[in-house]
């Protein structure tokens, strides 16, 4: 069975399609990109999984259960976790406090607990469990830095940090390689591979072809809000349809 | 009964008016500034403090001190401008605070000038229309007045923001600031005007009911109250917007108090803007928002 | 932000405080000691008001959900004949009920909607009050609410009419308040409601209920709220709908302002500073009508030139101190 699988999703804003009657799955342990030329309707697919969006029409199942007009924070509950654009963090928190956050579905004490202070080991454990994130993105010797005092490319790495600490089976990525240079780019490729490694299913919206092709295992295609085509980074490298809808069609390049 | 409704119905006709005036210098504060200006109701109160003083106190004709109510009124505005609203240009909490507090300092002013006691001053005319003939439904002169004046100065203003270039330039800058300076438009220039006006639209309205109500200086409590219900239900950019929503209020809130009461009144009022706040926050007739 | 040592500082300087707190009322005169219970009540209800604030949202209710507390609390001793302490907690529990309630329509807004929501539904609130005479007594509200009955232990008698022995009164049911809210605030959750301060999407996307939390937090402020609204309708006797008014939410909007609301006692701070030259210059002068010019003028002068409240002021005047403590020693040693 696939961990993801959107069925039949539509989303219209208005008068404007921006997404028709797409159907794609996602297999359990996969890195999958989701391409396609500007205004294909990737972002808007992307955060209808994310729960960001309700969907016009169409589901969402997630281990085969709907996940589709649920809020954000509850399709977090369930295991599916996004980050966004650019450098969204909570830039005024120092690291560590930006990573607890993260660990909040997994240590929700009570009101009581809370006051009292009774509940020290637990926010030792998740202390421990933040420290952890941060390690794996060697981010930890900066736990006291404020976000905001990050330099970009760490501010992103912090970014998946703050989602991989809500312990997610399904991490959706929106355009994690915008304004990277090919060093930073290459490090970011690796530290998918060592998330994937971990037993988690990554969902990355791409504009970067260099870097899809290198790191999925498999690209669906979305073109005027609908699937063009699916297969591997060899595949969709040599389809025809793909590099017409990229390079605009033969009769409108003049 | 149909005496009684027809009375009501002039009763909201006037109360629309001034309401409009108000509400319209609000929300063209608002459009231009991106600041709701809570001391709008205590304009409307110099205003009709401004009649106290010119008409009641030194004699002068009414329609002159209603018009000094309106250029002193707008001049404060312009201070305003100048002293609170640039100063706070983007951040939207601090102008809200500074207007709270320039609500403050001028209802002192009015106490330390006027005294804490409510003031009532003769109109101007006591002539009662009678449309329907004796013992039907009333519209006395003074009110009729009103009317005539919301009717000219709002046809005057949609005259000037649709046929002058001023109108031209703080239309532009209500909807986008910076595009508008690219078009070689001042800022500063529309925003004083816009303040001007604004400011002028609740003192004229004061200065014009002055004569038909209490006038004390907490009285614009209640001025703003109104307000804030009439842009919220109208759409808070909208010009147009406020007009309607006035006219719709006023009838709402003058037929709830006739068959009910006043504070029934206030209630329904305020249920509505929260209705209309949680259903459809743009109001009825807004498209944008910017708060 | 989390991070919690013991440090003998702090609990030195803490203890020092509370020391002065106890004496403070044999210092004072009559009618200064009333004014330090009405300025324990404002602490109070001001601290609550900063925990609201926290999730970012600025409401114009809280003082009319202080009334809630009042009335409930009052109407229940006077007219049921529930003990006084406990119709106090119960009056709290019927302000956070009322948010609650309330919750459901102003979370549906942001900002400044929100703002103006929870304006016209504290104002719905109060009108309510003036306009149902039964049991709300109208516009001229609730009289002769009674006091904590006198205790009389032997020698010891004490009578919760003194303003001194209110005064400790609120100063424990006060001081328990704050420490509460205190913890509540460097807590996870104290965490979360920052966080969603920050950026509710990033919160949220992570698993944070953003429309739960801040929900708790009004609900939890409107307790306290509540319990201040209470003390004060004990002790003074008699509440009506225009001690709720928005002139008085204006006076505890100053407090926040002045104060700053990064620190919980940046908004004390306000609330004291205000009020002590608002008592000590003003009426001692007779210049009581000019309270909101002297109110207007410090709230613009504040967002103009203290943005960050008074509170900003704290971390400058320590550096400050240690700085010359340090020029001290550094003369000292260099003496030697």
């Amino acid at each position: 069975m696939p961990i993801l699988s959107v069925e039949s999703l539509t989303m219209r804003f208005g008068g404007l399609v921006a997404v028709n009657e797409l159907s794609f799955q996602v297999e359990a342990g996969e890195i999958r990109g989701l391409i396609g030329p500007n205004g294909a309707g990737k972002t808007t697919t992307f955060n209808a999984i994310s729960g960001f969006y309700s969907p016009t029409s169409g589901r969402i199942l997630f281990k085969g259960e709907p996940v589709s007009g649920l809020r954000m924070s509850a399709v977090a509950e369930k295991g599916l976790v996004r980050t966004f654009q650019h450098a969204t963090l909570f830039q005024e928190f120092s690291l560590l406090d930006n990573v607890l956050v993260g660990c909040h579905l997994h240590h929700r004490p009570g009101l009581v607990a809370s006051v009292l202070g009774t509940d020290r080991a637990q926010r030792r454990q998740m202390r421990e469990k933040a420290l952890e994130a941060l390690e794996f993105f060697g981010l930890a010797e900066r736990k006291d830095v404020l976000a905001g005092e990050l330099p970009h490319g760490l501010q992103r790495a912090l970014g998946m940090a703050v989602a991989l600490a809500a312990e997610p089976e399904v991490l959706l990525l929106d355009e994690p390689f915008t304004g990277m240079n090919p060093e930073e780019t290459r490090q970011m490729m690796e530290l998918m591979l060592k998330i994937q490694k971990r037993g988690i299913t990554l969902l990355l919206v791409e504009h970067d072809m260099q870097a899809v092709m290198g790191l999925c295992n498999y690209i669906t295609v979305l073109n005027f809000g609908c699937l063009l085509v699916e297969g591997t980074p060899e595949e969709i490298r040599k389809d025809p349809q793909v590099i017409e809808a990229y390079l605009g069609a033969p009769g409108h390049a003049a | 009964m149909l005496d009684l409704l027809l009375q009501t119905a002039f009763n909201a006709l006037y109360a629309a008016s001034f309401m409009a005036l108000v509400a319209v210098g609000l929300v063209m504060i608002f459009g231009v500034m991106g600041i709701i200006n809570f001391a709008h109701g205590e304009l409307y109160m110099v205003g009709a403090y401004c009649v106290v003083a010119f008409y009641a106190d030194l004699n002068m004709p009414f329609f002159l001190a209603v018009t000094l109510g309106l250029v002193f009124v707008g001049m404060i505005g312009i201070v305003m401008e100048w002293g609170l609203f640039r100063p706070m240009r983007d951040n939207p909490l601090g102008g809200l605070v500074v207007s709270i507090g320039f609500l403050l300092i001028l209802q002192a002013l009015a106490v330390l000038a006027f005294g804490v006691r409510a003031e009532h001053i003769p109109p101007p005319t006591q002539v009662v229309l009678q449309p329907f003939g004796e013992g039907g439904a009333v519209m006395p002169l003074q009110r009729l007045y009103v009317i005539l004046a919301t009717v000219v100065l709002l046809s005057a203003l949609w005259w000037f923001l649709r046929r002058t270039r001023f109108g031209w330039a703080l239309r532009a800058c209500a909807q986008d600031p910076d595009a508008a300076a690219l078009q070689g438009i001042s800022f500063t220039q529309t925003a004083r005007i816009a303040m001007f006006i604004g400011a002028g639209l609740a003192g004229v309205a004061g200065a014009l009911t002055a004569p038909l109500v209490r006038i004390a200086p907490l009285m614009g409590h209640s001025v703003i109250v109104t307000a804030f219900i009439i842009i919220i239900v109208g759409g808070i950019g909208s010009l147009e917007g406020a007009v309607v929503a006035a006219v719709l209020y006023a009838f709402v809130h003058t037929f709830v108090t006739t068959f009910s009461d006043g504070v029934i009144a206030d209630i329904v009022g305020l249920s509505l803007m929260l209705v209309v706040l949680i259903v459809r926050p743009t109001g009825l007739f807004g498209t944008k928002e910017r708060a | 932000m989390l991070e919690q040592r013991f440090s003998w500082k702090a609990a030195a300087w803490l203890g020092l405080l509370y020391a002065g707190l106890i004496v403070l009322p044999l210092l004072l005169s009559y009618s200064q000691r009333e004014i330090a219970v009405f300025l324990l009540i404002s602490v109070l209800l001001v601290v609550s008001y900063r925990l609201l604030t926290l999730t970012g949202e600025w409401s114009l209710a809280h003082v009319v959900i202080m009334g809630a507390g009042a009335y409930t609390s009052a109407l229940l001793s006077k007219r049921l004949g529930v003990p006084i302490p406990l119709s106090m907690l119960l009056g709290a529990c019927a302000a956070a009920l009322i948010a609650y309630l309330l919750s459901f329509p102003l979370f549906r807004m942001k900002g400044f909607y929100f703002l103006i929501g929870s304006f016209a539904a504290g104002e719905i609130i109060r009108l309510l009050w003036k306009r149902f005479r039964e049991p709300f007594g109208g516009p001229k509200g609730i009289k002769l609410i009674p006091n904590l009955p006198e205790i009389e232990i032997g020698p010891l008698y004490i009578d919760f009419f003194e303003p001194q022995v209110y005064y400790y009164f609120c100063l424990f049911v006060v001081s328990i308040s704050i420490w509460i809210m205190y913890r509540l605030e460097r807590s996870p959750i104290g965490l979360t409601f920052h966080a969603i301060h920050w950026q509710d999407n990033l919160a949220e996307s992570v698993g944070v209920n953003t429309r739960r939390f801040r929900t708790m937090a009004f609900v939890i402020a409107s307790f306290f709220a509540g319990l201040s609204g209470s003390l004060l309708a004990h002790y003074v006797g008699t509440i009506n709908p225009n001690s709720f008014d928005v002139a008085e939410m204006v006076y505890v909007l100053t407090w926040a302002i002045v104060g700053g609301t990064a620190t919980i006692y940046g908004p004390i701070m306000g609330a004291v500073v205000l009020t002590v030259i608002n008592e000590i210059f003003l009426r001692e002068l007779g210049f009581d009508q000019l309270r909101p010019l002297f109110y207007g003028v410090i709230m613009i002068a504040a967002v103009m030139f203290l943005p960050k409240g008074l509170e900003s002021l704290v971390p400058k005047v320590g550096a400050l101190l240690s700085r010359r403590k340090a020029s001290g020693d550094a003369a000292k040693t260099a003496e030697s």
